[in-house]
């Protein structure tokens, strides 16, 4: 193994001494409590594949690194002797307007790709939490989605080309930048929520959609989640064409409209529908969206626009329950269970003596539930007991729960990823291809991979 | 041929039942070619499977002796991709027909891989729901084979594709294991193995089950056909739309020939004089249609227009969308023989790739129909020649991978919808390198190790093609090694 010295060294040959990190300030970069070595930040794709190169050669295992935002997602790694951000690879390579596609590098963050396609009145149709921070490597990387998903689908919807820097430094292509293409196998799906664990995503290319000349959200308090259950199942059974419906339960709805400004009845559940179109057909679904919420029990709701709509789904992708220690998982249930889920997640989290917090992609039958307990001994097993519990309950529909944050020491004590079930050989036969020597992150994915 | 085949077919009348199988040469031969004429090449025998048991039963069979083995559903497909090229096993799924649930309020229906793409929407349109992708042979073409090609249609530019449409499938791996990949939930831990299985081409595993999405019904649904005096105004009018920031369902677009030819054909009211026909669709909720259509109208009008025809009723919109799926089968008003390709450009390259097309064919004399998916770039030029004239269908093969150059120097790609197959394998350098196609090939190792399920497709092959006989109307079966 290198000297930390010689390997400082050898980075500053390959990215310039500028552009590695280590010593004292390497910490910054630990991961789940594993301090690398050193931390690396080449400049180009170039680079990135010398970068690699380099490490496969020495055996070092490498955590690759967009803005942080999702590094306490998955298992935690064997070890970790490099970081390799990538926040220097944030160009524009390619966009064509008139054609809907752009193609950024993948420490862009997102929010500046955004603002770049927003000048022209489009977008990346990701609204992800931490978007305001998150890059485009780290949101594919970890398939993070939000709310307008049930609008666009998820990455693997429009992301139609990638590059990616293969744990040997090779550097391979798959997907086209055109929005309609099926030659050979469909590459850029295989590496998004692979986690780095198949080969660092150097750039990626989009289908961008217009941006809706007006989007209004109503939001309706609702006495219990099977009442808003019910108008879940009306309204997708309706013609409305929602971008985003989602649940919340009353502690994540009191602290959401608390941060837009809006009044909340304590206890009440809410659900908040928002609507994209030309404005007299936003008009005509929030009136038949709020129709639905009427007959289905809700008193008076909000329309939001504007400023408010803005800050309040905000706060939706920046959720937090505040202070202690804090987890969240997300699961994946049947539209249907939503509701159930919902009443599942309360159940356990009063057992445990912790607080929660819910916020689900209802019409896509995501629940993610925002964990936090001042305890740290009874947080441990708590979480353990809603882990174990949440998702025997979604796996026996065909559903699964991953834990999408937590600190170490509870990471340690459960399974992040829950079983793959007879698909696991498959995805370790991947990983024996495409990273031989498991050097990517190794036991940070599915099963330890 | 297989050794001792007496022996195999025996064993596979145990699996499936005597009834269940094909052997006889005549009977054979309708399944020694798929939608794609030109590429021929007969199995050894034919099984007709009933249950994932059956399949599971002769895949451990064929690997265990190793035969090659491929599966095919209504043998729609258009790149030769269910061509037993090594000859051997070929499973046919089309027994396994049945829709075996429709669950309305997950929005999920679960169907078996020979489900005829159409009766999807039939069962399900009276309770307001249908099957998006609508390739134009939904009337014959199986679920199966869509997942597999990852098959398009008139809705893509606003719907997607088969993958954007499926959440789950359940398949038999070539090691006989049953395994479900994705299901009716979203966001499977781990790798997306369903988001690279739609559209392996049936070179990963073969599909017993299939679940897919199900879509409500819109409010409302506005179809207009624009007709223009030449190709370059319809096709600006196409990157018009999609300035304006709208999402059409559809444009689709016809050139004069294939104008002709549908008259000819199936007659739906579009006028032969006319340069090119657009057809365009918009749905959703009846405000946001009806706003949009005179914004479209007006983007026709600035691009010389000379009519704006709106669908009246549902018998009419049917009627101009009878003419566009009836296309392929008019060509034979006006040509014996066509080749189809299935490039596709960004959508700007419509005017530059159209004007290279029509000098190709000067070039090259010989006609070429346009039809094609203009709202999202997906070329389909029909080349017509007449096999009988002597040199015309090489002539038509030579003009027909110009075409594909031209795209992939456009930034497109070799095919939009139909896939690499058999057809377009020797064309995969242009798009991809041999480290891109390395990477492919590690994901198909771990499917499909000693690659005797479904050989020859899809990657260029070192193995010198074989040819044994002349196959229709030119040579073209040949031996392929399983050469991964």
């Amino acid at each position: 193994m290198l000297s930390e010295e010689s390997l400082v060294q050898r980075l500053s040959a390959l990215v310039g001494p500028e552009h590695v990190v280590a010593g004292a300030e390497v910490s910054g970069y630990a991961v789940d409590g594993k301090t690398p070595k050193a931390a690396a930040f080449p400049g180009s794709v170039e680079e990135t594949s010398a970068v690699m190169t380099f490490a496969s050669a020495e055996g070092l295992k490498v955590a690759p690194w967009g803005s942080g935002t999702k590094i306490p997602f998955g298992g935690i790694p064997e070890r970790v002797d490099l970081v390799l951000g990538l926040r220097r690879l944030g160009e524009v390579v390619d966009y064509v307007p008139e054609d809907m596609t752009a193609t950024f590098q993948a420490g862009t963050p997102l929010k500046d790709a955004q603002a770049v396609l927003g000048q022209k009145g489009q977008w990346i149709a990701l609204d992800p939490p931490h978007a305001e921070r998150a890059t485009i490597g780290g949101v594919l990387a970890t398939n993070s989605s939000g709310p307008r998903r049930l609008r666009y689908g998820s990455s693997r919807d429009f992301l139609i080309a990638i590059s990616v820097v293969h744990a040997d430094g090779k550097i391979t292509k798959g997907g086209a930048k055109v929005v309609k293409n099926v030659t050979g196998y469909d590459m850029p799906k295989l590496y998004i929520g692979s986690l780095g664990t198949l080969g660092i995503i150097v750039d990626a290319t989009f289908r961008v959609y217009p941006v809706f000349p007006v989007e209004k959200t109503y939001l309706a308090p609702f006495p219990t989640a099977e009442a808003e259950q019910q108008v879940l199942n009306k309204l997708l059974d309706s013609t409305v064409v929602p971008n985003a419906v989602e649940l919340l339960n009353p502690d994540a709805a009191r602290r959401t409209t608390a941060q837009a400004g809006l009044t909340w009845q304590e206890g009440s559940y809410g659900l908040a529908v928002a609507i994209g179109s030309v404005p007299e057909a936003v008009q005509a679904q929030i009136a038949a969206v709020e129709r639905l919420c009427r007959e289905g029990g809700s008193s008076q709701g909000h329309i939001l626009e504007g400023t408010v709509h803005h800050t309040f789904w905000q706060a939706v992708g920046d959720f937090s329950l505040g202070d202690g220690q804090q987890a969240v998982l997300k699961a994946s249930v049947l539209l249907t269970q939503v509701a159930q889920a919902v009443r599942m997640g309360e159940a356990v989290a009063a057992k445990a003596g912790l607080s929660l917090g819910i916020i689900s992609e209802a019409g896509s039958g995501i629940v993610r539930y925002y964990l936090s307990g001042d305890r740290p001994d009874r947080f441990q097993q708590g979480l353990a007991e809603a882990v174990s519990t949440l998702r025997t309950f979604a796996q026996a529909t065909g559903g699964s729960l991953v834990v999408l944050e937590a600190p170490p020491d509870v990471k340690g004590a459960v399974d992040v990823w829950g079983s793959v079930g007879n698909t696991f050989p498959l995805m370790q036969g991947l990983k024996d291809q495409f990273d031989p020597q498991r050097i990517l992150n190794p036991g940070r994915f599915v099963g330890g991979l | 041929m297989i050794q001792d085949k007496a022996r195999i077919i025996r064993e596979i009348e145990q699996i499936v039942g005597p009834k269940g199988v094909v052997h006889e040469e005549d009977e054979l031969r309708v399944y020694e070619t798929d939608g794609l004429t030109i590429f021929k090449a007969m199995p050894d025998v034919v099984v007709l499977a009933s249950t994932a048991e059956h399949v599971a039963e002769l895949v451990k069979l064929c690997q265990r002796e190793k035969i090659p083995y491929v599966p095919r559903g209504a043998g729609t497909g258009l790149s030769g991709g269910a061509l037993p090229l090594d000859g051997g096993v070929m499973i046919g799924m089309n027994r396994m027909n049945r829709i075996l649930e429709v669950d309305y309020d997950n929005k999920r229906a679960v169907v078996e891989p020979g489900m005829v793409n159409v009766w999807l929407t039939n069962a399900v349109g009276p309770r307001g729901y249908y099957y998006a992708p609508d390739p134009a042979s939904q009337i014959a073409c199986s679920i199966g084979g869509n997942v597999s090609e990852n098959s398009g249609g008139v809705r893509t530019p606003k719907y997607g594709v088969t993958t954007n449409h499926i959440t789950g499938v359940e398949v038999i791996l070539p090691n006989g294991e049953l395994v479900s990949l994705g299901g009716k939930t979203l966001d499977a831990p781990g790798y997306d193995l369903l988001g690279v299985f739609v559209g392996s081409e049936g070179t990963f595993a073969i599909i017993t089950k299939v679940i897919v999405r199900l879509m409500r019904k819109p409010e409302a649904v506005k179809t207009l056909m624009t007709v223009f005096e030449n190709l370059e105004d319809a096709s600006n009018t196409v990157s018009g739309v999609v300035a304006a920031g709208i999402v059409p369902v559809s444009m689709e677009m016809m050139d004069n020939n294939s104008i002709v030819a549908v008259e000819k054909g199936v007659g739906a009211g579009y006028p032969t004089d006319a340069g090119a026909v657009l057809v365009i669709e918009v749905d959703g909720p009846r405000a946001e249609v009806e706003a949009l259509v005179d914004p479209i109208r007006d983007i026709c009008k600035k691009n010389n227009v000379r009519e704006v025809r709106l669908a009246k009723d549902d018998a009419e919109r049917a009627l101009l969308w009878k003419g566009r799926k009836a296309a392929f089968a008019a060509m034979g008003q006006i040509s014996p023989d066509y080749y189809v390709q299935d490039a596709v450009i960004p959508r700007t390259k419509l005017p530059q790739i159209l004007q290279q097309i029509s000098k190709f064919s000067e070039e090259y004399g010989l006609r070429v129909a346009n039809v094609f998916h203009a709202g999202d770039g997906n070329l389909h030029p029909l080349i017509l020649y007449d096999s009988r004239n002597e040199g015309e269908l090489e002539k038509a093969d030579e003009m027909g991978s110009k075409i594909m150059k031209a795209c992939i120097s456009m930034g497109g790609s070799i095919t939009g919808e139909h896939g690499v197959g058999r057809e377009k394998r020797e064309y995969m350098p242009l798009m991809y390198t041999d480290d891109d196609m390395e990477a492919m090939k590690k994901v198909k190792r771990v499917f499909n190790p000693d690659g005797i399920l479904n050989p020859g497709k899809i990657f260029p092959t070192t193995t010198p093609d074989v040819k044994v006989g002349l196959a229709g109307q030119r040579p073209i079966v040949e031996k392929v090694v399983g050469q991964m």
